[in-house]
């Protein structure tokens, strides 16, 4: 058929373009990756890791305030890769609805339902004209009372899975095939394993060696259940054990 | 709905009279997964292919076939998200009847309340269609059911259908292969085999969802280890 998309604003709002794509949606992937950073996720047997880069782009920037690790309750992290100001949009949001869950149903809100409701509502913006899906991909990491580790992944297009490990950002796809060999064989990562995979994925698609100043890492753990970022030294000592066992 | 600043409607009738935004998203069903539902003369089974984007994903945290009510389920081919749309809006309807009538909502009912919210965004303010046509396969007193529902919000009662990629060589193998007098077990080996008639790769429990309604009217989505048995016995 070649009557084309009618008044041609397929690209510019949510609605169909003739091959049945949202071209909106398919640009806030790439707005995600524009921002220019990979991060990435590993469950363990027992431990959830997230890790990303740390870019500061301004010397005179207060590195502190530069971060895309955000908790949402003392017990659920968010790890935001894309637009800051849209993944600070959506943490404030997250935030709200997680405390408005443990009010009203009296437990915390586990990672999956909080996981749904991020893609349920990043689903309404593709199909409502009057707002832009969101340029972010959101890790969403917790321990479960009853399933243990979780890590769940959603995207602008309303979709979420759970993963055992997964990624975002600009080099996605070479650590999804660089994670893929190392949990072919679903191994159980003790808590050091996960954290130095996860470390060890980035160091390999990036390429590069960097500090610890250089990237971010949240953790939850079965045995301390409170999301936390690691500190420097911390991660220092993951980067020395994993250049020894090189 | 209706956003207060599009208070006109998206889709819109093209000279020739057509409404492209219906094509265009019928054309979005067209390039999801396969999924298809047979009724059988005890019952319904409905099914799907289940490709994950990676190795990766937990493959247990995704369910694409849903319930809606205890003795009604569903399944769809397309756009994922949307379908958690339609499902939640039609456990509500469901709900919101139960708690008017006193009584389980008929089949028919519920997919007729689900069809009308997707013509609703055909014609509404600043939405666009939903991406996904649905399968509906429930037992009432009216006996086993299979509706699709199309994202126009136009429906139909199926003893056999197929929708997505791999829809035509889909619903010739279930022309040829159908019978009214079919039983449930029977419906499933057909469902399996015709899955695997465009099935790129190794057909497996982890890579097919299958769901069924027996004369129980419970609704039940099978367990890996029971799809394992049906395909051992379609070998």
């Amino acid at each position: 058929m070649s009557r084309g998309s009618g008044a041609g604003y397929d690209r510019h709002i949510t609605i169909f373009s003739p091959e049945g794509r949202l071209f909106q949606v398919e640009y806030a992937f790439k707005a995600v990756k524009a921002a220019g950073i990979t991060s990435i996720g590993v469950r363990g047997k027992d431990s959830v890791c997230v890790v990303t880069q740390k870019k500061v782009p301004d010397k005179l920037l207060d590195q502190s305030s530069v971060s895309h690790l955000f908790p949402v309750t003392k017990y659920l992290g968010l790890l935001a890769t894309g637009i800051t100001a849209d993944s600070r949009s959506l943490v404030t949001q997250a935030r709200n609805e997680a405390a408005e869950f443990r009010f009203q149903y009296g437990y915390e809100m586990p990672a999956d339902i909080l996981a749904k409701w991020i893609a349920d509502k990043s689903q309404v913006y593709t199909q409502h004209a009057y707002m832009r899906p969101l340029g972010v991909v959101a890790m969403v990491l917790g321990i479960d009372e009853e399933r243990g580790p979780l890590l769940y992944k959603c995207d602008p297009a309303g979709h979420f899975y759970g993963h055992k490990a997964t990624s975002a950002g600009v080099k996605e796809q070479e650590a999804i095939n660089f994670l893929e060999k190392k949990m072919k064989e679903n191994p159980a990562f003790t808590y050091d394993e996960t954290v130095q995979t996860a470390i060890s994925a980035l160091q390999s698609v990036l390429q590069e060696d960097f500090k610890a100043t250089e990237i971010e890492v949240g953790v939850v753990r079965a045995d301390n259940p409170i999301f936390r970022s690691l500190e420097t030294e911390e991660i220092e000592e993951h980067l020395t054990a994993i250049s020894e066992r090189d | 709905m209706g956003d207060s600043q599009y208070s006109f409607s998206l889709t819109t009738f093209s000279p020739s009279g057509k409404l492209v935004q219906i094509e265009h998203a019928l054309t979005a069903v067209g390039s999801g997964q396969t999924s298809l539902g047979l009724k059988a003369s005890n019952g319904v089974v409905i099914a799907t292919e289940k490709k994950l984007l990676s190795i990766l994903v937990d493959e247990a945290s995704v369910q694409k076939i849903q319930h809606l009510t205890p003795n009604i389920g569903t399944v769809y081919s397309g756009m994922g998200p949307d379908f958690r749309v339609l499902v939640r809006k039609s456990r509500k309807q469901a709900e919101q009847y139960l708690r008017l009538y006193k009584e389980p909502i008929p089949v028919t009912q519920l997919v007729r309340e689900t069809a009308t919210v997707m013509q609703e965004f055909t014609q509404s303010g600043g939405v666009r269609p939903f991406g996904v046509s649905l399968l509906v396969a429930g037992y009432d007193d009216k006996g086993p059911q299979l509706y699709q529902v199309d994202p126009s919000g136009s429906y139909f009662s199926w003893k056999a259908s197929a929708m997505g990629k791999n829809v035509s060589n889909a619903k010739t193998f279930l022309e040829k292969r159908y019978t009214e007098d079919m039983e449930l077990d029977d419906a499933i080996h057909t469902a399996i085999l015709t899955l695997k008639e465009g099935f790129e790769g190794e057909i497996s429990s982890k890579n097919i969802e299958i769901g069924k309604i027996g004369a129980d009217k419970v609704f039940r989505v099978l367990t890996p280890a029971e799809i394992d048995d049906y395909l051992a016995e379609v070998e």
